[in-house]
């Protein structure tokens, strides 16, 4: 059976499993449940507190508590990722055994924080190497050790880039004389 | 197989532990799994009213016998052996028995950690990229696709970028799916049974 959600593919057998634990919940909890997960993707911090008190209704223990978040993790990401819209989404789950209460909850939130969902995701995408910072200087050469008269001008850059396997910030500093530098606007006009 | 402990080991062992043997089991595990906390050396000593010093050859006794049964997946008749030599008392050694035996998986899990090891897999990024043009040549279509493994070693994580194009990476899954086959042929297999 292919879903949507699941990227054209098979769902996975401890999603499959785990709705049963899902429906364990009452549909209000679960709405409040899936706010608290989506705050988690978008790294706004989650509060335990409040899951383990919204879930001790249902009696859950912490192996139960761990896997409904996980599950509901993976549908909401799995969902944002592929641009799934949430009328499909609800007809998905529903196929998968969620009671329809539960799922038009979930498929509320997740309709709500579409957009900021996919945004985040952009975010964390793989980037080697941002550059985070220019800065750039004109100095003008008047004479040196070894000729009297240089007259030059030249261009100091200093570009700070993020290192893409230490991700820690890498300092460059290049001078340029005034033709080389023509050269490099020039070319990448 | 019986254990060789050593004349320290017996008097350290032995004053201390006829006092307080189950407080001092759990003391014992907990410091094996956390580390020792020498406040507790403190703690214990004004409660006992002896020298802290023997709290702590106590507890590292005990410690040690524990590790070394667990070491050596000793049976209850050998750890009851080794224990006697000690010359405890009937009850004492029941009590040091149970300790063994309850925590002797979690014991040997701990010391099946710190093994030397090349680091080992903690995650791996990709993108796909499609490059267009590039300064030497306009009108390209070339796919790569770039990977970010991140490795974790003990201590400290690191990462390693690497870039490919889709034939180099479809051929680098089948040769990992060849290694993953070769344990279902029948050399491996009957390795494995062998072993088990």
């Amino acid at each position: 059976m292919r879903f949507r959600f699941c990227g054209d593919l098979d769902c996975p057998d401890w999603v499959l499993a785990e709705m049963s634990t899902l429906a364990r919940m009452s549909s209000v909890k679960m709405k409040l449940l899936c706010v608290q997960v989506i705050k988690d993707l978008l790294d706004e911090g989650i509060d335990y507190d409040k899951v383990s008190k919204l879930t001790s209704d249902a009696k859950f223990e912490s192996g139960d508590i761990k896997a409904s978040i996980a599950v509901l993790s993976f549908i909401l990401s799995s969902a944002a990722k592929h641009d799934v819209d949430s009328d499909s989404l609800s007809s998905e789950l529903q196929q998968l055994g969620l009671p329809k209460e539960h799922t038009t909850g979930l498929c509320k939130s997740y309709e709500d924080k579409h957009s900021a969902l996919q945004e985040k995701l952009r975010e964390i995408s793989l980037r080697l190497g941002r550059l985070e910072a220019v800065n750039w200087r004109v100095d003008y050469t008047l004479s040196s050790s070894e000729l009297k008269q240089v007259n030059e001008p030249t261009v100091q850059l200093k570009l700070q880039a993020q290192d893409p396997e230490t991700d820690s910030t890498q300092t460059t500093v290049v001078t340029i004389t005034a033709d080389k530098f023509r050269v490099l606007l020039t070319v990448n006009r | 197989m019986l254990l060789v402990l050593s004349e320290e080991h017996n008097e350290h062992l032995g004053s201390f532990l006829v006092r307080i043997v189950g407080e001092s089991g759990r003391i014992a595990v907990q410091f094996l799994k956390k580390g020792s906390n020498p406040k507790i050396y403190e703690g214990a000593a004004r409660k006992l009213n002896v020298w802290s010093g023997s709290v702590q050859h106590g507890l590292e006794g005990l410690m040690y016998l524990l590790t070394e049964s667990c070491k050596l997946t000793i049976s209850e008749e050998d750890f009851q052996d080794s224990v006697l030599v000690l010359g405890f008392s009937e009850e004492l050694t029941e009590l040091l028995l149970q300790l063994y035996l309850e925590n002797r998986k979690e014991i040997r899990q701990i010391l099946s950690k710190p093994a030397p090891s090349l680091p080992h897999y903690h995650s791996l990024e990709w993108r796909l990229d499609v490059q267009l043009s590039s300064r030497p040549l306009r009108h390209q279509l070339k796919p790569t696709v770039t990977l970010k493994l991140h490795l974790e070693d003990g201590a400290g994580r690191s990462a390693r970028v690497l870039q490919t194009d889709p034939a180099t990476l479809q051929h680098l899954i089948d040769e990992l799916e060849r290694a993953l086959a070769e344990l279902k042929s029948s050399h491996c297999r009957r390795i494995l049974r062998n072993i088990q």
